[in-house]
């Protein structure tokens, strides 16, 4: 299995603009939320990307992208239909290879050398199948994020065998259907907005969008779920942290992360003490 | 120890007392059926009393070191049963025993290991006695079903769905959000309402009561229920039958969670979290447990300082609120349709669904969402401390379906502690197994009905569980029997057999219910069966009992040619029949029949406008609207207004979709006018004949109203009070020794036993039954006559206690060829019920009735007295959730007090209810005021000695053994006592500064001294009456002298202590709903009377048959099981 294309989407309505603010990088120099994203995506060996954007915006994406900008291929997303139908406009992109899929409005800090992208693709090219990323996440959170129900992976620490997929459960239906040996009670293993599929998942998009009905909008959870019942599909614990900007305060914390895992660690955790003690 | 003194065991009886304690103990652990049922009884009758006592040892250890909870619970109850019922029959002569007070108040804190300690230290010190084992046995018991009701709480916390709710602490952590679809308003700014609309069930059979969580937890292969969800109306009122729940929930513009509850016309705007949890404060509490069970203030929140309108904010936005409303179509009480469960099953399943906690908006539930509101419903049944069985939420599910306990497996958080899930599992019977004809014929075959009867179910499934784990042979193969008999309504049904169906219910009920639990029926239940049968013969093919207990909801199947006519029938005879006995058996309602259908769809939801309320809701609301500043009121209200306004002055327009989708507005506006204008302006006032009638009945009934207000001024001033009645704490309270009283049961020269014989065959001594009181405790404050209840079936047919106190006289007759004179003395509410009721009992010796000639008007308690009896007085704390449902309750009830007014009349009931009997000390004095007893000495001068006794001591009889000790001391008082056991409290046989005497448990200097006497006074006297007519000053001939009587009666009640208690009387209002009031009554009593030094006192020690009495109805079954009720048939001679 070789990965070499990664899809994004960011033709959703509140995400439109998120991957274009700016942020400071973990060396300190100031680039886009999109350029950040790139960067990840590209040292984990991805040649080529698709955005999925809302029309009339792959200008400003492709501003945003900086030295990636010629990697770049826009997909525009008109008579949008959700998330799966997003993913699904990038369906000849891909071709018939597995692909890297992340969403725009998150940004990953990874704790090591390697980054979140890299992990990822390392762990699905290893088990050869689809893989999205996991965090256990706290159930009062649950109502912002897709959510894996399955079982560890014997004698692989931080994978698991998917069996059921939620797009944000309530905590009821997450009890009884999401349950993971091993995780902390009241903490589900939810989607960390990166996933490595197969190009199975095109059909099963493009039946699940068939079966709705009209008005409704397709998510990527559902033919998900349904990947977990046709082929192997595991879920992967990486070595970092995803951050939602499109939260109220999302962007400044996913700021402050990646500041603090930065090389300047130290002023910027001073300059923040300060701060502290000033106010 | 002293027990190996009491009963030594020789080493060959050591081996077999350890086989037998082992063999019980294999009964317990054994996993093979036929082990594993075998009865306790069968293997204890074969024991001795010290093999008993060795097994009791054997199976304590053995509770205290098995790990498997069920293990522990039998054996507790193989304790239990061993000290209440078999040990006891090896303890004769050794009746007395010390019960260690500590023990006592563990007991009460529900500290129960502490409490076995205690009892069990104190046996090693005394030896065994009855007095002990009472204890022992009661704190086995109640371990055992503490035991069992914490593994239910521990299961339904730990089902999956639930859990998260106990971790949510704060708003901030609050994980559920409304739905979206429910936030969309209408043109006018409006938000939709969400209606859920539930049936209720009703249960063809419940192989003897087996959904009862203990009993399908350990028991899964026999936890079987068959039932159908049914909607109603009630026949003559409604039109075609809906579900009778109709729950509506919808976003408001203010930050307030508001819970309305029509039917029982109350509504709260909620403005703090810790109101929530507050049950007892209103009639909101289930409306409250639903919010909590269904997650949206979760009971994991409970505590929690914020304010409610940051859980609002979380959970449906900010500055927004929400609002729960629910309304059951007049189903009453006791139904035994599950209406508290599936009403509950109804808000939860509302809540759930607006906050997608279960899958469907709309439309009916899939079954996994069915059973987390199921699972749900049992959480907040929990939480609002009322308890209900695991088929209860039937109405939630479809049509007819079989209920099935299923075993744990690995997966299940009760595998490895109960053989059984919590949970069963619903098989809903297709139309090819049950077929629509089937289904027709049913609804035109059974008649449905009320009987009007509400009663506590509680003690009757303590009762079936009890017997369940000792597998008394009867019962378990009744059990058994009841098994076999719902596979064959099952194929009844299936074959579309609806007579056999019939056939089959009625031998259920019957047949095994009745053998496991005979207290299911009742002589109204069985009178309306023979009604029927005698009328229709063989088109009547049934009866069908429904739920716990017969006399409130039940089934009776016709022939469908002549159900209608059936259906006419029964609402007549059981009105009539109703009639007859409301004073003898607690009637809420006047009795209805209903139409009913069988409902396909289950709970079933629709989003619909923002008018389309439960009917009732505006009436309900609008007149406290009005009142409002209209400028106060929020948008979202003033709009309601509006449009109620267009519909009250019989615009179409407004109401159109509202009528649509059967909202409350659905009636013309004219008739919707006419219901708001009866809620807004108070009806023409009617002369009130209860204020009336009460000052009538006072005054025909001796009321003394210069002593009630003296009472008022000496309640408020505190010279009288709870606290007031205890003895000087400088008294000195020590047991009785041997020669204060002589013991029944130890020989006595003949010639006293004859002269006691030739004393009752000429016609010497006669019989005073007291039953001028109603007998709060047996009814709960129902008020009807004790006297005339027909408690239990004896010699085949229910007998009252009149009955059966008739019946021993009538035995003494035919013995001794003399029936004594039988006098039963009344009071206002018990007189005419029974000379009605006596008149219709063939007795052939004289039997008068004796009219009470005072009575006392209740008042509101003080404060200080509610404090004394909740804070000082000792009490049984209740399980933890019911505790805080009755200290909530408590703290409403002082409210009630202060703002009604302390030490006022109580006045806002039934006449009779406001009134009271001043105690039994006055049922003597009316004998001479009233005239009977000059009368009766007049016809009959050889009368000499009278037999006194309570109406609910049933063993009380003339028996010569006794006699002859009273006629051979010539006391004018002797008072029989029995040895006292942990029930008998309220007093008993004291040495009082040295001198004994009867001291009452009111007039107990301290709780703890009560602990110290070994004797309980049974309150049976032998009166010597010329020496009583001395004690007045009078004599047999003065007795006509009225003002004489009159005065010297005054004198000496100057004499005798007026006690104070609180009484708990029902209010009956709306549908059969009923509250509880504590009310403030005086009483001067009879035991008293050995404290007066004149008075020649003796106490005869006699056997406990003889001297117990039945104050609760959840002491029959053991009274029954412990021999009492068959010594005592022995005694009688029926008609």
């Amino acid at each position: 299995m070789h990965i070499s294309k990664a899809i994004i989407t960011a033709a959703g309505k509140s995400q439109a603009h998120l991957p274009l603010q700016s942020v400071v990088n973990r060396s300190g120099d100031v680039c886009t939320a999109l350029e950040t994203l790139l960067n990840d995506v590209t040292s984990a060996g991805i040649e080529e990307i698709a955005i999925i954007i809302r029309p009339g915006s792959a200008n400003e994406y492709r501003t945003a992208a900086g030295r990636h900008a010629e990697r770049l291929s826009f997909f525009e997303q008109d008579n949008p239909r959700g998330y799966g139908d997003a993913i699904l406009r990038a369906k000849r992109f891909a071709g018939d290879q597995y692909f890297l899929h992340l969403v725009s409005d998150h940004l990953y800090v990874s704790r090591t050398e390697k980054s979140c992208a890299a992990q990822l693709i390392e762990v699905a090219t290893r088990e050869q199948c689809s893989v999205s990323a996991v965090q256990p996440t706290r159930e009062n959170q649950l109502a912002s994020f897709g959510a894996v129900g399955g079982s560890p992976v014997a004698l692989k620490s931080g994978l698991y065998q998917v069996t059921e997929v939620i797009e944000k459960p309530t905590p009821t239906i997450a009890e009884q259907h999401l349950i993971v040996a091993g995780q902390r009670a009241g903490h589900y293993l939810c989607l960390f907005g990166m996933h490595v599929l197969s190009p199975a998942i095109f059909e099963l998009l493009e039946k699940n969008i068939a079966q709705l009905p009209d008005g409704q909008l397709a998510s990527l959870s559902d033919s998900l779920n349904r990947l977990a019942h046709t082929q192997r599909y595991l879920a992967s614990e990486l070595d970092g942290v995803r951050y939602n900007i499109g939260e109220k305060y999302g962007l400044l914390i996913a700021q402050m992360a990646i500041a603090l895992s930065g090389g300047d660690r130290d002023r910027v955790l001073t300059e923040l003490l300060e701060l502290v003690a000033k106010n | 120890m002293q027990i190996s003194k009491v009963m030594s065991l020789s080493s060959s009886t050591a081996s077999a007392s350890a086989n037998l304690s082992h063999r019980l103990i294999e009964i317990i652990t054994s996993d093979d059926t036929s082990t594993r049922d075998l009865s306790l009884d069968d293997i204890c009758q074969s024991m001795t009393g010290s093999q008993l006592l060795d097994a009791c040892n054997a199976l304590d250890d053995f509770r205290r070191s098995s790990k498997n909870l069920y293990h522990r619970v039998r054996a507790l109850f193989f304790l239990f049963a061993i000290h209440r019922f078999h040990l006891p029959t090896h303890l004769a002569g050794r009746e007395c025993g010390s019960i260690p007070f500590e023990g006592f108040e563990h007991l009460l804190q529900r500290r129960f290991f502490e409490a076995i300690r205690e009892f069990l230290a104190a046996q090693a010190i005394t030896g065994p006695s009855i007095a002990i084992s009472s204890a022992l046995a009661t704190a086995y018991h109640r371990l055992a079903f503490q035991t069992l009701a914490d593994q239910v709480r521990k299961s339904v916390r730990t089902v999956r769905g639930n859990q998260w709710m106990f971790r949510t602490g704060h708003p901030a952590d609050l994980p559920l959000r409304i739905r979206k679809e429910l936030l969309t308003t209408d043109d006018s700014g409006a938000y939709p309402v969400l209606r859920e609309r539930t049936s209720v069930r009703m249960d063809f059979s419940h192989s003897g009561w087996s959904d009862i969580f203990f009993l399908g937890m350990d028991f899964p292969e026999g936890a079987r229920v068959i039932n159908a969800s049914i909607d109603l109306a009630v026949r003559g009122k409604h039109g075609q039958p809906q579900p009778p729940i109709d729950c509506g929930l919808r976003i408001i513009d203010q930050p307030v969670l508001r819970l309305v509850s029509i039917d029982l016309d109350a509504a709260a705007d909620i403005t703090s979290l810790a109101e929530v949890y507050d049950f007892g404060r209103d009639y909101l509490g289930l409306l409250k447990a639903a919010v909590i069970a269904s997650g949206l203030i979760p009971p994991g929140m409970e505590g929690c300082e914020a304010g409610i309108e940051s859980v609002l904010s979380q959970l449906v936005g900010p500055g927004l609120g929400l609002e729960i409303v629910s309304r059951v179509n007049d189903i009453p009480k006791g139904s035994r349709l599950a209406v508290s469960t599936n009403l509950l099953g109804s808000l939860i399943s509302v809540c759930m669904r607006a906050t997608g906690q279960v899958s469907q908006l709309t439309g009916p539930l899939r079954e996994e969402d069915r059973r987390i509101v199921a699972a749900r419903a049992i959480l907040g049944e929990w939480i609002g401390g009322s308890g209900g069985g695991w088929q209860d939420s039937g109405g939630v599910w479809p049509g007819i379906k079989l209920i099935e306990g299923s075993k744990a497996t690995e997966n299940d958080p009760e595998f490895g502690i109960s053989r059984g899930r919590l949970l069963p599992k619903h098989h809903v019977y297709s139309d090819q197994e049950i077929t629509p004809e089937t289904r027709q014929r049913l609804q035109e075959s059974l008649v449905l009905v009320h009987g009007g009867m509400a009663q506590n179910v509680g003690p009757i499934l303590e009762m079936v569980t009890e017997k369940y784990f000792l597998r008394s042979p009867a019962e378990w193969e009744a059990r058994q029997q009841a098994i076999v008999i719902l596979s064959s309504i099952s194929e009844a049904l299936k074959a579309g057999d609806l007579r056999r169906v019939g056939q089959l219910t009625n031998e259920n009920f019957a047949g095994p219910l009745q053998r496991i639990i005979p207290w299911c029926s009742n002589r109204y239940t069985e009178s309306l069966i023979e009604q029927c049968r005698s009328k229709y013969s063989d088109r009547f093919w049934g009866f069908w009992m429904l739920g716990g207990m017969a006399g409130g909801g039940m089934g009776f199947i016709f022939d469908p040619a002549c159900k209608a006519e059936a259906s006419e029938f029964l609402q007549e005879a059981m009105l009539k029949t109703k009639r007859e006995l409301e004073q003898s058996l607690p009637f809420a309602m006047d009795p209805v029949v209903y139409d009913f259908t069988i409902n396909d769809k289950g709970t079933c939801s629709e989003l619909e406008p923002a008018s389309s309320l439960p009917k009732g809701y505006f009436e309900l609301v609008i007149p406290a609207l009005l009142r409002q500043d209209i400028q106060m009121l929020s948008p979202q209200r003033r709009a309601e207004l509006e449009r109620v306004g267009r519909m009250s002055r019989n615009d179409s327009t407004s109401g159109t979709s509202a009528s649509a989708n059967g909202g409350d507005l659905q009636n013309s506006g004219a008739e919707f006018a006419r219901r708001l204008l009866d809620r807004i302006l108070p009806a023409p006032a009617k002369k009130s004949e209860s204020v009336n009638s009460l000052d009538q009945l006072l005054h025909e009934n001796g009321f003394d109203p210069i002593q009630h207000e003296q009472l008022r001024e000496d309640l408020l001033s505190g010279r009288l009070g709870l606290a007031q009645n205890r003895l000087a704490t400088s008294s000195t309270i020590e047991d009785v020794t041997p020669e204060d009283y002589v013991d029944s049961r130890q020989p006595i020269e003949s010639r006293w036993i004859e002269q006691a014989k030739q004393s009752i065959a000429s016609g010497e001594v006669g019989v005073l039954t007291l039953a001028a009181g109603v007998g709060s405790r047996w009814t709960q404050g129902a008020g009807v006559v004790k006297a005339l209840h027909p408690f239990c079936k004896l010699s085949g047919r229910h007998r009252t206690f009149l009955d059966l106190h008739l019946a021993k006289s009538r035995s003494v007759g035919m013995q001794f060829g003399c029936f004594p004179t039988h006098i039963i003395s009344t009071g206002y509410m018990t007189d005419s019920p029974i000379r009605a009721q006596l008149d219709r009992i063939n007795y052939a010796g004289t039997k008068v009735v004796s009219r009470g000639m005072s009575v006392g008007l209740r008042m509101i308690p003080t404060l200080r007295d509610l404090r004394y009896a909740w804070e000082e007085m000792p009490q049984q704390v209740l399980d933890e959730q019911q505790e805080k449902v009755r200290q909530s309750g408590r703290a409403a009830l002082q409210n009630w007090a202060k703002s009604t007014g302390q030490a006022a009349d109580y006045r806002d009931n039934l006449p009779m209810q406001c009134m009271h009997p001043v105690g039994h000390w006055y049922e003597v004095p009316s004998l001479l005021r009233n005239g009977t007893l000059g009368r009766l000495l007049k016809e009959q001068p050889q009368l000499k000695t009278l037999l006194l006794h309570n109406i609910d001591t049933l063993g009380a009889s003339i028996d010569p053994q006794v006699l002859a000790l009273h006629l051979r001391r010539q006391a004018c008082l002797s008072f029989e006592v029995i040895a006292r056991r942990i029930e008998d409290r309220g007093g008993g046989l004291a040495r009082v500064n040295g001198l004994p005497r009867l001291v009452e448990g009111l007039a107990m200097p301290s709780e703890a001294e009560e602990f110290k006497l070994s004797y309980y006074n049974s309150m049976t006297t032998w009166i010597d009456i010329d020496q009583l007519l001395d004690v007045f000053g009078l004599t047999r001939d003065n007795l006509d002298q009225q003002e004489l009587v009159d005065n010297s009666i005054r004198q000496l009640a100057r004499r005798m202590p007026t006690y104070i208690t609180l009484k708990d009387v029902k209010k009956r209002w709306g549908n059969g709903q009923e509250d509880v009031f504590p009310v403030t009554q005086f009483e001067k009593l009879w035991g008293d009377m050995s404290a007066l030094p004149e008075v020649e006192c003796q106490f005869i020690v006699v056997p406990t048959l003889r001297g117990q009495q039945l104050k609760e109805q959840a002491q029959l079954d053991g009274w029954m099981r412990d021999g009492s009720a068959a010594a005592i048939e022995q005694l009688c001679s029926w008609e």
